[in-house]
């Protein structure tokens, strides 16, 4: 065995005997068990609830159709609700995002879309406000912690016990030995993050596909940019104390500081009040209506389904398709304000994804969360396609309520079937290449720094 | 003991922290910090609270304005109400932002408070938002660590330890003159800063001079004064156990990493896991299969329906619903909305109660985090605590049952039978009716839901002191 890779297998050997590593290893492969544990059954409980949405619908409907028997069409269309859902990617067990803030199952009348898109899942606020211990926290949060862990006094340990000095005199090269202690660390992080990623590709069923090899490279990535981090502090050349002190308040800076000044700032730039905006004009907008003549109402709606014109609506009384056209416009009246509101969510993404680019964590938790499907763009998706569904519904029935048909003539579970937004690939590249240049410049200067506190060093007295 | 000589302990430690530069630069940056968070939470409170009122205004003067309607017809108008936060909301966010900020009352349905700051975010409120009680309960525990790991474990590196104890000093006195240093410092540092933000921000917010506000700002300088001395005494028992200043600082941020990390985040969802909660189509579900079992008002053949129609006739002994002196259809909505919303307030109230179960661990888990306790303790009197928004439901669900049941009794009486949908009345009906005003909880019952975690912090105090006693006794700590 040549005497380099000796020293490397003592190394090894010598930082795998440490006490911490052990047990720093040994809890994080727990968390990030129940990590696992706890995604998939968030996420298995929202599946399977979105397997029964089939036949909450198919009861839903006859109940109401066997009320309606001997009514017009007209009158029983204001019952029915029509479910909508928002299936989990196999991802979004790892990453759970705001799948759980946000519903991910809506039901829709035939009435005005606007006032019924916003309602929320029945949630424990708590629960929301704590966030999830799922296998993304453990790789963002406490990854970094372990790396803190097995790097903090690498050399300052034996500084400070006095090995450094020998080491110094005997070896041939510092560069080597700090090369050598650096690699080893590196190389147990990877072998660590590795056995947990695999475990959870195994135990979440994650596919062989593209999606989870865009994980796994976003999360060696951040290793990387938190290992650069840590080696950046160590390349100061300070005591253990103030490694440690310093690369926690980076952790805290980075995961809790930063993230909290940049939520103040995204809430403060893009305010958004036409969430109740939208609310508020949507119901005047509709509920005007009746006490309105009706011609005005029915050409708003004419000018978008011509075809209904030829049947009359009484001025003097209600009827069924004035009632409906009066919904229509409600949401005509609204759309500028909801509109305003899907691009001001936008605007959202778009500033925090901008501030994340100066931090990793943030820029990492988005990457997941995109790769996953479970960031706050999916889910403006699944209200599209809600929108989307709706209208479908509306054109399905309008013609059996104009023509006034008896609710028994008519198929009320013939409508086009929902189309849940499908798997979206977003762009990761230009936030992966933000990480990436963000590691390089850390081992850069963290390079030069060692040059000039390790290896060109005069030696001082009481060094 | 000697009080003198804990005294001169505490003074020496004042004057020693006082005198090297580290606290005082951590020190500025937690003050800039906070007055960024207190400034920046301050005007959020502000401006979403002129928001929400200026909505509030707006329904309500179209409710005010509308013109003759039928009252069914004003009850499916149903009105919007729009929650405005807690005065003291801006010094600890809370729940606030994950619960949604308005709900629409409507006849035959109870609907969920939406449009929660959370369901607009795009994540990054997940990382933890920066209020003024963030820094105070997880940032400035890190600064007492940071000032005070080596306090005894330094002693005992340098030799003075030694020295102090050949002296008349116990070791006892040496660490309660520690605890006293440290604790003052942060008090001096800390409270008047938290002090002086509550009152300037609470009486600008709830425009004036408001007594129980400000007995609630009295109560959190007094629980977060407690808060830094037991976070002090824990610092000061692992410096004392510890044989070097460096182990100290390493057990020291591990115990951080747990207490503000670990178990918050285990303690919820551990608590989610075992108390299951329905979802919103459960939820539905088992109302609705509960209501059409009780009566189902849309089918003529309907027993209790039936027996309502034919108690009806009796009463005002007619024979047909047309002879009736009242609105029938009125009556039968009537019934309905009474049988739908009290199965719906049994269900809800199931439902809090499961949340509540679920919350319970963390309440329970105060006795082994202290930040959970102060967490916890904080937001009710903040009033941005899961309590606050339950009521808030409740209140809205009572209003919204109040003012359909108006309308109802309207519909009974101002509009005949016949000819039922062709009718209006007057809107000066609607006109009379109050306006909502969400009532919050009182300071008593506010202290009431987190009794549990204001016993945990004072137990944590004895306990504090119990160790500092019990560490003081063993020799193998004093080397």
């Amino acid at each position: 065995m040549k005497i380099s890779q000796k020293i490397l297998y003592l190394e090894t050997k010598n930082f795998l005997l440490g006490k911490t590593v052990l047990i720093v290893a040994i809890s994080l492969v727990l968390f990030g068990i129940y990590g696992f544990y706890h995604g998939s059954k968030i996420i298995d409980r929202q599946q399977k609830t979105i397997q029964s949405v089939a036949q909450v619908q198919k009861n839903h409907l006859d109940s109401i159709v066997a009320h309606g028997t001997g009514k017009p069409a007209g009158t029983t269309a204001y019952y029915p609700f029509f479910y909508t859902f928002h299936p989990a990617t196999p991802w979004a067990k790892f990453s759970i995002g705001q799948r759980d803030v946000n519903p991910f199952t809506l039901k829709v009348k035939m009435l005005a879309i606007e006032g019924q898109l916003y309602d929320s899942e029945l949630t424990n606020p708590l629960t929301l406000l704590v966030g999830n211990l799922d296998a993304s926290f453990v790789f963002i949060f406490l990854f970094p912690l372990l790396i803190i862990a097995f790097t903090y006094n690498a050399i300052s340990e034996e500084q400070e016990n006095g090995v450094w000095k020998i080491v110094r005199t005997t070896t041939e090269s510092i560069t080597s030995a700090i090369v050598n202690k650096l690699v080893v660390r590196l190389a147990i992080i990877l072998v660590t993050s590795l056995l947990i990623f695999m475990a959870g590709v195994l135990y979440l069923q994650l596919p062989f596909s593209y999606p989870t090899l865009q994980l796994g490279l976003v999360l060696l990535i951040y290793i990387l940019f938190w290992f650069t981090i840590s080696v950046f502090v160590i390349s100061l050349g300070k005591s253990s104390s103030f490694n440690a002190t310093t690369l926690v308040s980076i952790w805290i800076f980075l995961c809790i500081l930063y993230p909290g000044i940049a939520n103040v700032a995204v809430n403060s730039r893009v305010p958004v009040p036409e969430a109740s905006e939208t609310t508020i004009k949507q119901r005047e907008g509709y509920h005007a209506k009746w006490d309105l003549p009706k011609k005005p109402t029915m050409e708003k709606f004419y000018a978008v389904y011509p075809q209904y014109r030829k049947y009359p609506i009484p001025d003097d009384k209600y009827s069924p398709g004035w009632y409906y056209a009066m919904q229509f416009s409600g949401d005509l009246e609204s759309a500028h304000s909801s509109e305003k509101l899907f691009e001001k969510l936008f605007q959202r993404q778009k500033l925090s994804e901008n501030i994340a680019a100066f931090n990793p964590v943030i820029s990492a938790q988005q990457l997941l969360n995109k790769i996953a499907n479970t960031d706050l763009t999916s889910h403006i998706r699944y209200l599209q396609s809600t929108k989307a569904h709706h209208k479908q519904i509306r054109e399905y029935f309008y013609p059996f309520i104009f023509e006034e048909s008896p609710t028994e003539s008519i198929d009320w579970a013939g409508y086009p079937e929902y189309q849940p937004a499908g798997y979206s690939q977003d762009n990761l590249t230009g936030a992966q290449i933000t990480m990436l240049i963000w590691t390089a410049v850390g081992l850069g200067i963290s390079i030069l720094l060692f040059k000039r506190n390790f290896i060109h060093i005069k030696d001082v007295q009481n060094a | 003991m000697h009080l003198k000589f804990i005294q001169i302990i505490g003074r020496q430690e004042w004057n020693s922290i006082f005198r090297s530069k580290i606290p005082l630069a951590l020190y500025a940056v937690l003050l800039t910090v906070s007055l960024l968070a207190t400034f920046t939470g301050w005007q959020y409170v502000s401006k979403f609270n002129q928001q929400q009122a200026a909505a509030r205004e707006e329904v309500h003067d179209h409710w005010m304005t509308q013109p003759n309607r039928h009252p069914h017809r004003v009850a499916h108008y149903g009105y919007l109400v729009f929650r405005e936060k807690s005065p003291l909301s801006f010094f600890d966010f809370g729940l606030d932002s994950y619960v949604g900020n308005s709900v629409f009352l409507e006849a035959h349905r109870q609907n969920t408070v939406n449009m929660s700051e959370a369901g607009f975010s795009n994540g990054m409120l997940r990382f933890g938002e920066l209020s003024m009680a963030l820094v105070l309960q997880v940032l400035v525990p890190l600064f007492i660590i940071f000032i005070g790991f080596h306090t005894v474990a330094g002693l005992k590196q340098n030799g003075v330890l030694k020295i102090l104890l050949c002296q008349k000093a116990s070791y006892l006195d040496i660490l309660l003159g520690k605890t006293v240093g440290i604790t003052l410092v942060t008090w001096a540092l800390f409270l008047p800063l938290l002090m002086v933000s509550l009152l300037t921000g609470v009486i600008s917010l709830s425009a004036g001079f408001n007594s129980e506000q400000l007995m609630r700002s009295a109560l959190i300088v007094l629980l977060y004064g407690l808060y830094f001395l037991v976070i002090t005494l824990l610092v000061v028992a692992v410096s004392a156990m510890s044989a070097n200043a460096r182990n100290s600082l390493m057990a020291l941020v591990l115990v951080w990493i747990l207490f503000f990390v670990v178990v918050p985040k285990s303690a919820q969802t551990l608590g989610s896991s075992i108390f299951a909660a329905p979802d919103k189509i459960a939820f539905e579900q088992a109302i609705e299969a509960e209501v059409s079992k009780e009566g189902d008002s849309h089918n003529p053949n309907d027993p209790h329906f039936s027996e309502l129609k034919a108690a009806t006739l009796k009463k005002y002994g007619v024979d047909s619903l047309q002879a009736l002196p009242v609105n029938y259809g009125a009556l039968v909505m009537q019934e309905g909305e009474n049988i739908s919303s009290r199965i719906f307030n049994k269900h809800f109230d199931q439902l809090i109660g499961a949340y509540k179960a679920q919350n319970s661990i963390s309440n329970y888990l105060s006795f082994t985090d202290p930040f959970l306790a102060i967490r916890n303790v904080s937001m009710n009197l903040a009033g941005t605590d899961f309590d606050t928004f339950t009521e808030f439901q409740k209140q809205t669900e009572k209003y919204r049952f109040e003012k359909t049941k108006n309308l109802n009794e309207i519909h009974l009486t101002q509009i005949s039978y016949k000819d039922d949908s062709k009718q209006k009345v007057s809107a000066r009906n609607f006109q009379q009716q109050a306006e909502f005003k969400f009532k919050p909880l009182t300071i008593k019952a506010s202290l009431a839901h987190g009794a549990v975690s204001l016993v945990a912090l004072f137990i944590w105090v004895l306990a504090g002191l119990a160790s500092l006693t019990f560490i003081s006794s063993k020799r193998a700590y004093q080397l």
